[in-house]
């Protein structure tokens, strides 16, 4: 059984003893903060922030950082900014693999610089691409780059696509919902469907909540309820049911931060979450650098002795990254009938969504 | 962050302004937002002189000296955060970029005091995480040992007919249908349950609708009940404003008002409205003169508690008749203390409700929730609490003092181990702004929309069928006079969000109790008189 697996059955406990301070089932890692794209709704750190990105860690510290990751967890998401632009990143996912011995490693990428990072598929169990229409037009308005840059990403969607068998990695598309993009969502799916890969959605967010405009949109609501319904019917989505419910009917689940914890490209580790991390007040924030620590227990001891247990509901976050771990979690049935009922949760192992 | 600068020198203008939105609290400051990005920036009258926000205004700094240091915690009206339903008003933060990031509650106790006694029950997060689905999720409170310490044989046998009125109360909805329930109190509805499961309920009513059980109408209860907790579990999630409700909530709401091109006035108390030909003239006067002062507006909008709304239009000539004959609900006058300490209670929840022989009706630890508090809790290790005090008018009435050692003997007979580590205390009152919800007469009961053209209403106690409470109510009320006066000047309107929908079962029970209602009547038409 991987590290993963014993943490969920072992935070099953932990629920039944009402414990809020869960073990990791996947941790990411930010290896840059740098983007060579610009999307219009990134609230993270896109191209337009790259002057205040972060200095990236040189390769041996990076990777002590994910020896401590690895003492909590065997499941690694590597994301940045754009990972690709990582100077190391190939050596980084290698020796994680080999090295570490990490059981799952996912790379979210804008897929651009994967033609010269490919040396990094055999390594990989899952790869994401952000991809947010299958039409080039509407996608390098999205991006904001010339029609030539949404073309390169979509032509290498399609290539890696059909390299998945050959390479040994799962392709998952990562659609972000936005009222722009509402209407094109079936050109997406239809690309999946005939390019074998997985499609996972999540709404636009502001300042964390889902964007108005969504939200008071009919063609979003029916878009969900669409979703839902060819989920039901096989669709290769990715992400529960549970959750495009929740999406649909904006209601709050419970939250569990620490299990799919966030750490930057310096090491330090965020607690409990993102968005409350960067509000910057006294309720969490970057309590250790993982360099500076031995093991993963003792940096969440850290962190919980800085700023208490994780909260439960919390209204915030309704991003499938922020959420589906903690309803898969709290809700065994519903991933039981993930695994069971729906073909493409299955090829996602008990990853049923994808990083966002 | 600090006081309001008041903005002098306003003149009395005859170019009209195309709306007058009289009252900055959430209701108005909703209007004017909604208004303004829509290319009609509004007059906001303010009464306060110096916060705007009504009862989410913020307050002067209470200063405490403490081991050789100055902390400054400011005040606040006392609304501490929001409930999970929410969602026009936390749609609305989102738009302009100033929500909060809010505090999830973690637990409430339940504190109940009987013939001396204190029992303690966390009820907060058995309700919201039940493993029984609404509307019999309470059940999940009655495997909890704590709570069931507190109950004796009498609670048990009146139970099935608490879970009758619970059931009756899914099959009315008094905002959609306009029932009005007239002349039944919650009194009427707990009649024959047992002294604690009486005491719950009473706690509930107090806390919520600032009442007593023979003051609550009922159909503002039953209201309440459905939109707070019984069509879904997780409709009892609380969170918290990171820091005082001025600076979380209003404080970035007038910002953007101002952004948008809105205009605020403090100080500006309005006396009557007249009308004229091409609108209102709004009359006002500040605090400190009785000069009046007067504007012209195409549009009004009364944005202002209802015992003010009332003052106005029964002042003014060309409503007082009407107004004499509409129906008012009642607000209720409330006090808030906060004591400070030289060391943490013992572990347990950040808030909770007092019921039974308690004088003090909730509390919330304020070193665990806003960022100010917290950062003291963690220099000094000292811990502060917020008491309220709701519903008893007469008691209101004592002075200080006697409010406060009253407020600290409930304090220590809840927390015992603070007896003995009082460091600062503070109130605050607050007037007879707060809702005591309830449906009234249709036609009597003033909506968004006015009898008089051009004047419209908002806030949490105008008619409307929307099922929400408070603040979230101020909200939707507000968008929705913001969208009757874009109606007027033909501009595109605002679409609101609903709230989310009761769960499956209890749904089933709704529509069977609707059912068996209309059933009901049929047989009683058909019957010969």
């Amino acid at each position: 059984m991987s590290l993963s697996a014993r943490n969920y059955w072992i935070n099953l406990v932990k629920l039944l003893r009402r414990e809020r301070l869960l073990r990791p089932l996947v941790v990411t890692y930010y290896v840059t903060t740098q983007c060579n794209l610009n999307c219009v709704y990134c609230e993270d750190f896109g191209a337009r922030r790259n002057a205040q990105a972060e200095t990236p860690l040189p390769l041996e510290d990076a990777l002590r950082v994910l020896r401590v990751i690895r003492d909590g967890t065997d499941s690694l998401i590597v994301t940045g900014g754009e990972p690709l632009l990582y100077p190391h990143i190939v050596p980084l996912v290698t020796r994680a693999r080999r090295e570490l011995g990490f059981h799952q490693i996912t790379l979210l990428t804008n897929g651009l610089l994967l033609p010269q990072h490919e040396a990094i598929l055999p390594h990989l169990d899952r790869l994401v691409i952000s991809l947010d229409t299958a039409d080039p037009d509407s996608l390098s308005q999205i991006i904001d780059a010339p029609l030539s840059t949404a073309q390169e990403i979509l032509d290498h969607t399609r290539t890696y696509a059909r390299r998945q068998r050959q390479e040994g990695y799962q392709l998952i598309i990562n659609c972000v919902l936005t009222p722009e993009t509402t209407s094109s969502v079936q050109s997406v799916l239809d690309l999946c469907v005939e390019h074998r890969t997985l499609v996972s959605f999540s709404p636009q967010a502001v300042h964390n909540w889902p964007r108005y405009d969504l939200l008071v949109s009919d063609a979003y609501k029916a878009l969900l309820a669409q979703l839902m319904a060819l989920k039901r019917r096989g669709a290769p989505i990715l992400g529960s049911v549970a959750y495009l419910r929740t999406l649909h009917d904006m209601v709050p689940y419970t939250c569990y931060p620490t299990l799919a914890p966030r750490v930057m490209p310096s090491g330090d580790l965020v607690y409990p979450c993102r968005p409350i991390e960067n509000e910057g007040d006294s309720h969490g924030g970057r309590p250790c650098n993982l360099l500076e620590v031995t093991s993963w227990e003792q940096a969440i001891e850290l962190a919980a002795n800085a700023y208490g247990p994780p909260p439960r509901i919390c209204t915030s976050c309704f991003q499938q990254c922020f959420a589906e771990p903690s309803l898969m979690q709290t809700r065994p049935l519903s991933l039981l009938r993930e695994l069971i009922g729906y073909a493409p949760s299955r090829q996602g192992g008990v990853w049923t969504h994808a990083p966002g | 962050m600090e006081r309001e600068t008041k903005t002098k020198g306003f003149r009395d203008s005859d170019a009209p302004h195309p709306v007058i939105v009289v009252g900055a609290g959430m209701a108005g400051l909703s209007v004017a937002l909604h208004l303004a990005e829509r290319g009609l920036a509004p007059l906001v009258l303010e009464a306060d002189p110096h916060y705007p926000g009504g009862r989410v205004a913020g307050d002067d700094v209470v200063e405490l000296n403490h081991r050789g240091q100055t902390w400054r915690f400011r005040g606040e009206h006392g609304v501490h955060g929001i409930w999970s339903a929410y969602h026009n008003l936390q749609a609305m933060l989102t738009r302009y970029h100033i929500r909060p990031m809010f505090v999830p509650a973690q637990e409430e106790n339940w504190t109940y005091k009987r013939g001396g006694r204190v029992y303690v029950a966390e009820a907060g997060s058995a309700i919201r995480h039940s493993w029984v689905p609404a509307p019999l999720h309470y059940l999940a409170l009655f495997i909890r040992p704590r709570f069931l310490g507190m109950l004796g044989l009498r609670d048990w046998l009146t139970l099935p007919r608490v879970w009758y009125s619970l059931i009756f109360a899914l099959g009315i909805d008094p905002l959609r249908e306009g029932q009005t329930l007239e002349g039944l109190y919650l009194s009427d509805f707990t009649k024959g349950w047992s002294p604690a499961l009486r005491a719950i309920f009473a706690g509930l009513s107090r806390n919520f609708l600032s009442a007593g059980p023979e003051e609550t109408p009922l159909s503002g209860f039953v209201a309440f009940l459905r939109f707070y907790t019984l069509r879904r579990r997780d409709a009892w999630a609380f969170s918290y404003m990171p820091a005082d409700s001025g600076a979380s909530l209003i404080e970035p709401m007038v910002g953007k008002l101002r952004e948008l091109g809105g205009v605020l006035e403090l100080d500006r108390s309005v006396t009557r409205l007249e009308r004229e030909t091409n609108g209102w003239r709004v009359h006002w006067r500040g605090n400190a003169s009785d000069e009046t002062h007067t504007a012209l507006a195409r549009h009004v909008v009364l944005a202002t508690d209802a015992p003010n709304a009332e003052k106005i239009l029964r002042a003014s000539p060309d409503t007082r008749t009407a107004a004499a004959d509409l129906y008012w609900p009642r607000a209720m006058p409330t006090a808030t203390m906060r004591f400070w300490f030289d060391q943490p209670p013992r572990a347990g929840a950040e808030a909770g409700i007092f019921s039974g022989e308690f004088v003090i009706d909730n509390y919330f630890w304020l070193h665990r929730l806003h960022n100010p508090y917290v950062e003291w809790h963690k220099v000094t290790g000292g811990s502060a609490v917020e008491v309220h005090l709701y519903g008893r008018p007469a008691m209101l009435e004592e002075p200080d003092a006697a409010l406060l050692t009253r407020a600290i003997a409930d304090v220590n007979s809840a927390f015992p181990e603070l007896r003995g580590h009082l460091l600062h205390q503070a109130i605050r009152r607050n007037d007879a702004t707060h809702t005591l919800f309830s449906v009234g007469p249709a036609g009597r009961h003033l909506g968004i929309t006015s009898p008089w053209p051009g004047l419209f209403c908002c806030g949490d106690w105008v008619r409307h069928p929307s099922p929400t409470f408070f603040l979230e109510r101020a909200c939707v009320t507000g968008i929705e006079a913001a969208n009757a006066v874009l109606r007027a000047h033909h501009s595109p309107t605002w679409p609101l969000l609903d709230g989310p929908p009761p769960e499956r079962f209890a749904r089933f029970l709704e529509k069977l109790m609707l059912r068996g209602r209309r059933a009901r009547r049929r047989r009683k038409k058909a019957a010969p008189p």
